[in-house]
């Protein structure tokens, strides 16, 4: 059976020109992440874990080779089509949570939905089960400097799965929390991962996030470096890519 | 309607930012309104004359210089003239320099026939015509002093070396200037000396379309002579007096201009400070999915909400004002005439919107044309 791929990055290299400097954020990468993995990309400053993120979200476009996310091509999409792809098909979470300061956690969750169709008591409801589903229906009308880092990390990943997205692209979303509160993202991007079937892709420098992840894939210098199982996933069945 | 909710929150996000820009723009709207308007009190004046079939004859050299008061009598043969009056200024103060008002002496006999717009009464007519020191007085200028029918009241003379007294008989109202007053020229010859000349003489028409005729027979009567004369129909006379306002009109409405511009530049470096300050949340809506020109319609519609309520606010202030002038008119005088005008009001609401539009297009654009990840990057 062939297996469908949520994530298709063919020989991709994406170089950045930075005054006369040509600086090579990712030389030939290629990666294949099936439908509802959870899985995490690692490596060192400047590896070109952020990178291949701005390019799965549509955000950054490959200088070559092809992106494909959710069995759509982008590579070749423009800005104006990529905004609505975005809003359609890809959930962000950001490492600085990137709330707006001025809305609630209610109203920051429901800002994707303002780009919808849905009436006002749709996206209620669609924003009261986002919250819900990240344990924080009660905090609804706080504003993001009323809650706690870790609660703001939830709100935006609320905001990340209310328009039910096929992708969840998480940059670093421990990066900003204590112990504690870095334990409770990632065991709840899990249960996302496990009861929405989620394919979610993690960005990270927490040795910790191997123990939540189903595969982890080590980049060096913008090239693909290793492929591994997370200690939570299945075996990879062959040796480079793919998961 | 789902937007207005961010917008307004973003509006705001810093209430005194947007409490000051609204106040800046709406005294410069507020400035410029009134200053614009203040030419209106010419339009208005000179309105009030365009259909008038009187003529205004003086010394074509100058107001300053007088005529022969025996040109009445050879303007009297003119055809289509109905009445003639003869006119001295007087120029007297009353009580202290700053209670003058404008005072001038004219001949009794046809007084009601030259100005039948004046609202005269009969009775005061009857009285001005019989008391040789009779006078009357502009509304404004009783409502202001406080006089009455009966009074008498002294002119400190100014141009003459002395005074006179009068006795008031009654008011001029209607097209009358409100401040005017107006006494028997005879009581200043003989006070004067007898001198024999006059500053002006009106002279009233059938027809308007009589007017040009006769201005033409009444100074060709007077070429050539020792005091050759110019006549001018009472829009004109009228309108060169405010000719020698044009620039002070000009100067008010240039620096309406300025003002308006100056606080045009305040605004726009706010709402870019405004818009930089949120580079990155423009950002992560962009990476959310927001379109670019949503962002710049969001960004845009929160700077013309502030210059439109900027406006309103300052034109609703002027109107006030200068309502408030019309009711006080005792004091302001001719500019108890100044109203703001539809086509200012427009024009005040007009600049609001472009002071609210044009201060956010530029960083507005700036801002979602940026790279998101480059965006994202320099705040993160």
């Amino acid at each position: 059976m062939e297996t469908k791929y949520a994530i298709d990055f063919q020989h991709v290299r994406r170089l950045y020109k930075r005054d006369e400097f040509e600086v090579r954020a990712l030389d030939d990468v290629t990666i294949q992440v099936p439908e509802g993995r959870f899985v995490a990309i690692m490596g060192p400053s400047g590896s070109g874990k952020t990178t291949i993120l701005n390019l799965i979200a549509g955000i950054d476009h490959p200088t070559s080779g092809r992106v494909a996310v959710g069995g759509e091509e982008i590579t070749g999409m423009k800005e104006r089509e990529l905004a609505g792809w975005r809003a359609r098909h890809i959930g962000l979470v950001f490492q600085f949570y990137n709330l707006i300061p001025v809305l609630t956690a209610f109203e920051n969750v429901e800002l994707p939905l303002l780009l919808t169709s849905l009436s006002k008591t749709e996206r209620r409801d669609h924003v009261e089960a986002a919250l819900k589903a990240v344990g924080l229906a009660d905090r609804s009308d706080h504003y993001p400097r009323q809650l706690s880092g870790g609660q703001e990390q939830r709100v935006a990943i609320a905001r990340a799965i209310v328009t039910d997205p096929t992708i969840i692209v998480a940059d670093e979303p421990t990066g900003d929390l204590d112990a504690k509160s870095a334990e409770e993202i990632l065991n709840l991007l899990v249960d996302l991962n496990r009861q929405f079937h989620k394919t979610i892709v993690m960005v990270t420098h927490d040795p910790r996030a191997e123990r939540y992840v189903d595969t982890v894939y080590r980049l060096d210098k913008g090239v693909l470096a290793g492929v591994e199982t997370g200690k939570r996933g299945a075996p990879v069945e062959a040796a480079g890519a793919h998961a | 309607m789902k937007y207005a909710a961010l917008i307004f929150k973003n509006l705001f996000r810093s209430k005194r930012r947007t409490l000051l820009t609204v106040v800046s723009i709406a005294v410069s709207l507020f400035i410029f309104s009134v200053l614009v308007s203040i030419p209106t009190v010419a339009d208005q004046i000179l309105g009030d004359s365009a259909s008038s079939t009187r003529i205004a004859t003086h010394n074509k050299a100058g107001l300053a210089y007088p005529v022969p008061i025996a040109y009445v009598q050879r303007i009297r043969t003119v055809p289509h003239v109905d009445a003639i009056v003869a006119e001295s200024w007087f120029g007297g103060v009353y009580h202290e320099v700053s209670d003058q008002f404008p005072n001038l002496a004219v001949d009794p006999d046809q007084v009601d026939i030259m100005w039948s717009d004046w609202n005269i009464s009969k009775e005061s007519v009857d009285q001005f015509k019989k008391i040789r020191t009779a006078c009357l007085i502009g509304v404004d200028t009783a409502k202001r002093f406080n006089l009455h029918v009966g009074q008498q009241i002294m002119l400190r003379g100014t141009l003459y070396p002395f005074n006179v007294t009068l006795d008031i008989v009654g008011t001029v109202s209607g097209k009358a200037p409100p401040s005017f007053l107006i006494f028997r020229r005879d009581y200043l010859e003989e006070a004067a000396g007898q001198p024999g000349f006059v500053d002006n003489i009106w002279v009233k028409v059938d027809r308007p379309e009589n007017v040009a005729s006769a201005i033409a027979a009444i100074d060709a009567g007077f070429a050539n002579s020792s005091a050759e004369t110019i006549s001018e129909s009472e829009a004109t006379f009228l309108g060169n007096f405010m000719e020698s306002y044009r620039t002070f009109f000009r100067m008010a409405e240039l620096l309406g201009f300025i003002v308006v511009l100056t606080i045009g530049l305040v605004a726009a470096n706010t709402a870019a400070m405004s818009i930089r300050e949120r580079r990155n949340e423009i950002a992560v809506m962009r990476s959310i999915g927001f379109p670019s020109r949503t962002i710049l319609s969001l960004l845009i519609s929160e700077s013309l909400l502030i210059g439109v309520t900027g406006g309103l606010i300052g034109c609703a202030a002027a109107y006030g004002l200068l309502k408030a002038f019309s009711l006080g008119n005792i004091v302001m005088g001719p500019f108890s005439l100044v109203r703001m005008p539809p086509s200012v009001l427009a024009g005040a609401i007009g600049i609001s919107i472009l002071i609210g539009f044009c201060s956010a297009i530029v960083p507005a654009t700036s801002a979602v044309r940026r790279n998101i990840v480059d965006a994202l990057r320099m705040v993160a």
